[in-house]
């Protein structure tokens, strides 16, 4: 029961619209996206932001962080990961370099002796 | 000597020696071109206006913990331009537990919310360099497959004759890269590279569509007051845009600068007049000031031009109507 509580708040959290823009006052954003890309961007708002905060809640963060997280993403951003976390790349090891260098150093050290 | 004699020790290295011997040869006959097309390119004709020599020894250094060059790369790119911030600070904000690693999208996005602007360089070689020769360190980007994974790295200088890249990387403060080598890593990527700057900064390859919209992303992620100072610099460097001035006056209405916001709608409305987001925007600030009548005169404009926002312009409308009534 309360694991059930405790999700339904997070569900609960993430889906509280993400609000940006002030009464009466129609946002920068809507004046620099394509035409086509504002036809899509209001429902958007309230659809893939809450997806893509969802799926990084279920890769490890807290419902808070992952929609802080989206909330500095622009609507293109929003768009171009939602549904697509998995397969792109995440910038992660440093290790790899080193191994590259001792490849291409040994091939030079083999091609000099 | 024979083949006979060799020790399998010495045909080993023969055999290196033989590919090694088959793959420069590759590069130096120019078959290299199709690995590293940008690189050869550049060869051929160095992009003129920059300087053979840069290196930015001011950018400092944060040695990568496991997994984490994201957060390690924005810190660097992030103290450099003026941000009190450590890594530890950013892998909250950047790193992704179950990937082991961050997102592109979310170095731009994280940037953001320090207040500066993040801008996606062109995918070029040439623009990199630029970028470094007019003073900003570059996060670009690697493949390092089959030897490693994706991994970021801040670009610090070059050394155009000699054909090597500076960066800090992982736990080394000062890698040398070859151009090749690099080109190779980063070509996988699509070339991806950004810059974070001050607001007070535009970079040296800054496209005016594609900058404008970036210093949007940080107005809408809350840096408003970044953002102002940012469309100030836009309109010195572009004049008359109109879609910088509505961004300069929002920014100034969410800090409360009412007046100001005024005067730069109104600039918009004179550079575009047909704008429907320039007239409700001055209608609203308008009526927020008391002067309820003028605020008529310009909703009522942006009604006859109809079109997407044709919703929000009417319940603008309504509500400077009601807001009148009120205070009769």
């Amino acid at each position: 029961m309360k694991k059930m509580i405790c999700r339904m708040l997070v569900l609960l959290m993430i889906w509280t619209p993400f609000q940006v823009a002030q009464a009466g006052m129609i946002g920068t954003d809507q004046v620099v996206q394509s035409s086509s890309a504002l036809e899509r961007s209001a429902v958007m708002n309230f659809v893939s932001r809450a997806d893509v905060a969802g799926q990084l809640a279920s890769m490890g963060l807290d419902a808070a962080t992952a929609k802080d997280r989206v909330a500095a993403m622009t609507d293109e951003e929003v768009r171009y990961i939602a549904g697509k976390i998995n397969a792109m790349p995440a910038g992660a090891d440093g290790a790899g370099i080193l191994l590259l260098i001792i490849i291409i150093a040994v091939i030079w050290w083999a091609w000099k002796r | 000597m024979g083949l006979e004699a060799l020790t399998p020790v010495q045909q080993a290295a023969r055999n290196a020696r033989l590919l090694a011997g088959v793959l420069v040869s590759a590069w130096l006959l120019g078959g290299c071109a199709g690995l590293f097309p940008q690189t050869a390119a550049m060869r051929d004709a160095p992009p003129p206006d920059i300087p053979p020599l840069v290196e930015l020894k001011d950018v400092p250094f944060f040695p990568q913990d496991e997994y984490q060059c994201g957060p390690a790369a924005l810190a660097t790119t992030l103290v450099a331009s003026g941000v009190k911030v450590t890594p530890e600070e950013l892998v909250p904000q950047v790193y992704l537990p179950e990937r082991k690693g961050s997102l592109q999208v979310e170095m731009l996005a994280a940037a953001r919310r320090h207040g500066r602007i993040s801008y996606l360089l062109a995918p070029k070689f040439e623009d990199l360099l630029k970028e470094i020769a007019a003073g900003n360190p570059v996060i670009v980007l690697w493949d390092q497959s089959p030897v490693g994974s994706w991994h970021y790295a801040v670009a610090i200088g070059y050394d155009f004759d000699a054909g090597d890249l500076y960066l800090r990387s992982g736990e080394t403060q000062r890698e040398k890269v070859a151009f090749p080598v690099h080109e190779f890593m980063w070509r996988r990527s699509g070339y991806w590279a950004m810059v974070a700057l001050p607001p007070e900064r535009i970079p040296a390859t800054a496209e005016e569509g594609r900058w404008l919209s970036a210093i949007a992303a940080t107005e809408r992620a809350g840096g408003a007051q970044a953002a102002r100072t940012a469309y100030e610099r836009f309109l010195n460097r572009w004049p008359r845009n109109p879609a910088a001035a509505i961004g300069l006056a929002n920014a100034n209405y969410s800090l409360g600068q009412l007046p100001a916001a005024e005067r730069a709608l109104r600039d918009a409305v004179e550079w575009d007049p047909q704008s429907v987001i320039a007239l409700n925007n001055l209608a609203q600030t308008l009526a927020d000031q008391g002067k309820h009548e003028e605020a008529l005169r310009f909703i009522e404009r942006a009604i006859a031009l109809g079109g997407p926002h044709a919703a929000a312009v009417e319940q603008t409308r309504s509500s400077i109507l009601a807001k009148q009534k009120q205070r009769q």
